[in-house]
């Protein structure tokens, strides 16, 4: 078990210097410099030379990578150009939204995909199987962007049942219950959205799962000793369905990344997603680096946790 | 001079593993076999899975590489990786699959499958190529008409005759069977063997004939090799190893092959326990500390044993 | 033991013809086209798929795309009408004429790329499982690591950072960082199919590795990558779609459905134009909706216990 888990931090840690690597000389083709946004004509070209030179960004590209590595170990990603403050500590104010917003949607995912995966595998072939099997279809082939916008539009615009935008009302104080209400409020829509769009990778997975299970030997065994219905299903069906997609949640933090991104773009919500856009835009590269890296990071950890629990959960999968 | 000569082939695969994958041993699947085919002959490999006559058989083709030892085809060494090496040992040795089903690939047309080595080798027309394709159906008594139909459209035994066809359409001096009636009904496994028998005559073929059925062996072979876990524990000419076996592991083989007369039963029965109590009594004289056979020694000019010192 | 042989017949000197019923399972495309028919949803689908494709590839030839995506500044934000059947946008341009063509620039673009991301994955998943070993634990690193990248990001990012940026370079930017999927599919496959005595029976016959991975294996992975490059080519529509949605996808100049969305990103329009941007909403998802339909029957088909018939 711990051969499975040593050897994926091994392969991990290049992993990780090759992403900085490639995000690092990604940001330095986009054109322009950090200095180019201060580009004003009464400024000497000269005296702009004389910056880029104190900044190191004369310097080769190993030498410039070397020392943004190095800071950024230590938390350092340098300055926002836009924003005039440390992009660790304007990542930090952005995160906690994103992290809201990626918890409760992939509770919801949960939610939605255990009850409807156990209703459709268990009667499969009925009506309701049916009706879970035709959603899953359109959640299957929908683009989440679409699917947000068409919710948005209906319950956010025309039912005016949830605001349109932001992540808390304005004008609420900061720690009262009204504050954590309007925050509930705000990302029930975004995550809900989400969810149901993400959900149904889920949902098949189970019922397929349950539809194989239930005509394994060791469960007729088990229906032939004379086990009720409800204790095959949560003894013997659902321990061994259940667990695996509980493992899978660290995979979905990769499909979380791209989510967050469309959803926080449409519902004008101040996370992670929405500052790479506004960043990219504005040049910001210090940000963009900051964000690839971390979102990279991110994944790369989630595919690890997966990978772990499910080694521990199905040992056909330890990698010998 | 022999048509092959195989000296002291080894072929060792590594054993990979920890967080680096590194080689931790290696699996001796042969190690150290000799043996030499006359031509017109055929040369029976005999043994248990997993005792290395499909890996010596794959080797001497070159489908897998060769630790150390000698391959001579006429008297020449064929390098390493015989595949690659003269284009004229490719067209000499060819080679009949165990497996009827998957060595004739599903998606090709029989013409395609008995063409492939002659688009490989010869350059011939279209027109050329079918009639070449017809004739060897023909020789291997399948119908011309079926050059167009699918693997999957023929029986098991008639599957065989396919990749017969396409193993002689090169007109090769050596054919490497590996087991190739294992996977036939039995009563379909009298007619291939036969029909293998016809075209050696007819083509003037050498076989190596690779299985685990001592019947078919002695039914098809001149001389007999027999291999456990890599070695050779007896080697001689059918007569030597059927009339006078010498290692008890050879015994043991002869006495479960199944006979057909019920006048024998009793006699053969007393006969197989009186060998089942060698073996478990002489197991350790007959076999090394790792459980491996000793080197061969002489027995007669034509036969070899591996015996412990003390009986040499 | 002579005997036993002896005594079975000789084979029979006039050539054996196999009997007529012998189980004839029919061609890989036949299954295919059979599974798509069985499945009236798969099959409306398809024809659907079929009609659009063609009345937008027609009717895009002779609509005049220079007149469509200029400006007029007398006709802004109008509801549909018999002049325009889908109304105008912020501009003043024709909605219906920008669906037209935005669907055919999303459906090339979308082919395009699962074609060249199918041409990759194939080339390297075949490769790598073939030889295996060494070349295949090398290809397979790579291939982890772009798999963990955050794909949408790292495009975003390519997409600014190219200069002379255009469509080719959109394509390619797309291609470089979605064909991992794809050649991991083939990679196991032909892992297994190497296995098969086919393959060491082409070698012995003197065929080369090239001719064995491309004339021999690569037939048999055929339904497998007609059904991904099927799933494929929705999900790149869907995501060049959302590219151009959020801005970073085709230039406005040369709109996609994507575009016509993304001027749903003004609330105004959001809520009260509807016209400029649900139709598009709808056609992608009803594009994707058939293509996966189409997609998963065949899946069915390649796949004997789930197959319809």
């Amino acid at each position: 078990m711990w051969k499975t888990t040593a050897r994926r931090m091994t392969i991990m840690v290049p992993q990780i210097v090759l992403l900085s690597i490639l995000v690092f000389l990604l940001a330095k083709a986009m054109p322009g410099d950090a200095l180019t946004g201060l580009l004003d004509p009464s400024i000497d070209p000269a005296a702009l030379d004389e910056q880029r030179e104190r900044l190191g960004l004369n310097n080769p590209w190993y030498v410039q990578y070397w020392d943004w590595a190095v800071k950024a170990l230590h938390g350092d990603f340098g300055q926002s150009f836009r924003f005039k403050m440390p992009v660790s500590d304007l990542i930090g104010q952005r995160m906690t939204n994103t992290v809201w917003l990626s918890l409760l949607t992939l509770a919801l995912t949960y939610l939605i995909a255990i009850p409807l995966g156990i209703i459709s595998g268990r009667y499969h072939d009925t009506w309701a199987d049916r009706a879970i099997t035709g959603y899953t279809y359109l959640g299957f082939a929908a683009p989440l962007f679409i699917f947000a916008l068409i919710l948005l539009w209906v319950f956010g615009f025309h039912l005016g049942w949830f605001p349109t935008e932001g992540s808390v009302a304005p004008g609420t104080a900061s720690g009262s219950l009204a504050y954590v209400m309007s925050k509930i409020y705000h990302i029930l829509l975004p995550a809900l959205s989400m969810a149901l769009i993400t959900t149904v990778t889920t949902v098949q997975y189970l019922r397929s799962e349950i539809i194989d299970t239930k005509q394994k030997d060791f469960i007729i065994t088990a229906r032939a000793k004379g086990a009720s219905e409800s204790r095959v299903y949560n003894r013997h069906i659902l321990r061994n369905s259940l667990l695996p997609i509980a493992a899978f949640f660290g995979y979905e933090i990769t499909g979380l990344i791209g989510g967050t991104v469309f959803i926080e773009s449409i519902f004008s919500y101040p996370g992670m997603g929405q500052l790479f856009l506004s960043s990219i835009s504005l040049r910001d590269f210090s940000v963009v680096t900051a964000l690839v890296l971390l979102y990279g990071a991110a994944s790369i950890l989630g595919a690890l946790l997966s990978d772990t629990i499910l080694s521990f959960v199905d040992p056909r999968i330890r990698i010998k | 001079m022999p048509l092959l000569e195989v000296q002291d082939l080894k072929v060792h695969f590594p054993v990979r593993g920890g967080i680096f994958n590194r080689k931790l041993r290696s699996i001796k699947a042969v190690d150290g076999i000799r043996l030499a085919i006359e031509q017109g002959r055929t040369y029976g490999l005999v043994g248990e899975s997993g005792s290395g006559k499909t890996t010596t058989g794959r080797a001497i083709i070159g489908l897998h590489p060769i630790t150390s030892g000698t391959v001579l085809f006429e008297g020449q060494p064929i390098f390493g990786d015989g595949l690659r090496g003269h284009a004229g040992f490719r067209k000499d040795i060819q080679m009949i699959f165990q497996d009827p089903y998957s060595s004739l690939n599903p998606k090709k047309r029989v013409l395609d499958i008995v063409a492939e080595p002659l688009r490989n080798f010869e350059k011939l027309s279209a027109r050329e190529e079918k009639r070449r394709v017809e004739q060897l159906l023909e020789q291997v008594g399948l119908s011309p008409e079926t050059i167009h139909k699918y693997p999957h459209q023929f029986s098991g035994g008639q599957r065989q005759r396919i990749g017969i066809a396409r193993a002689i359409a090169l007109k090769p001096k050596l054919i490497i069977a590996d087991e190739p009636v294992s996977a036939l009904d039995v009563s379909v496994q009298a007619q291939v063997l036969n029909f293998l028998q016809e075209i050696q005559e007819r083509l003037q073929l050498t076989y190596l004939f690779i299985s685990h059925d001592l019947g078919i062996i002695r039914h098809m072979c001149d001389h007999i090799g027999i291999m456990y876990k890599g070695r050779y524990v007896e080697q001689g000419t059918t007569a030597d190893i059927f009339e006078n076996p010498q290692h008890i592991y050879t015994k043991r083989l002869i006495t479960a092959i199944p006979d057909m007369d019920p006048s024998k039963r009793e006699r053969l029965r007393q006969f197989r326990l009186a060998v089942k109590t060698e073996y478990e009594q002489a197991y350790d004289r007959y076999f090394d500390a790792d459980g491996l056979a000793y080197p061969l020694r002489p027995v007669s000019a034509t036969h070899l044993a591996a015996l412990p010192e003390e009986r040499g | 033991m002579e005997q036993a042989y002896a005594n079975n017949p000789a084979p029979p000197a006039a050539p054996v013809t196999p009997p007529q019923d012998a189980e004839k399972s029919p061609s890989g495309w036949k299954i295919l086209w059979r599974e798509i028919v069985r499945d009236k949803l798969a099959l409306a689908s398809l024809i659907f798929l079929g009609a659009v494709i063609l009345s937008v590839y027609g009717v895009s030839l002779v609509l005049d795309q220079e007149q469509i995506v200029t400006v007029d500044l007398f006709a802004l934000n109008k509801p549909p009408s018999a002049k325009f059947w889908l109304g105008t946008d912020y501009g003043g341009r024709d909605v219906f004429g920008q669906l037209i063509i935005g669907t055919r620039n999303s459906l090339s673009i979308g082919i395009l790329v699962t074609l060249l991301t199918g041409l990759i994955g194939i080339l390297i998943g075949l490769v790598s499982g073939y030889f295996g070993g060494l070349i295949d634990n090398v290809f397979m690193r790579f291939v982890d690591f772009f798999m963990i990248l955050p794909t949408l990001m790292v495009v975003i990012a390519f997409v600014t950072a190219v200069p002379n940026y255009g469509i080719v370079s959109f394509s390619l930017i797309m291609t470089a960082f979605l064909w991992m999927g794809i050649a991991r599919l083939i990679r196991s496959k032909a892992l297994q199919e190497r296995e098969l005595e086919y393959v060491q029976a082409s070698r012995t016959v003197g065929s080369s590795h090239l001719k064995i991975m491309f004339a021999q294996v690569l037939p048999n992975l055929s339904s497998i990558i007609i059904v991904t490059m099927t799933l494929n080519l929705a999900a790149n529509i869907g995501l060049e779609s959302g590219l151009s949605f959020l801005g970073f996808g085709f230039p406005e100049s040369t709109p996609s459905l994507g575009t016509l969305v993304s001027y749903a990103t003004n609330p105004q329009t959001l809520e009260f134009r509807w016209w400029i941007w649900l139709p598009a909403s709808i056609l992608i998802l009803i594009l994707m909706l058939c293509i996966n339909n189409v997609g998963q029957a065949l899946k069915r088909a390649t796949d004997a216990r789930q197959r319809k018939g």
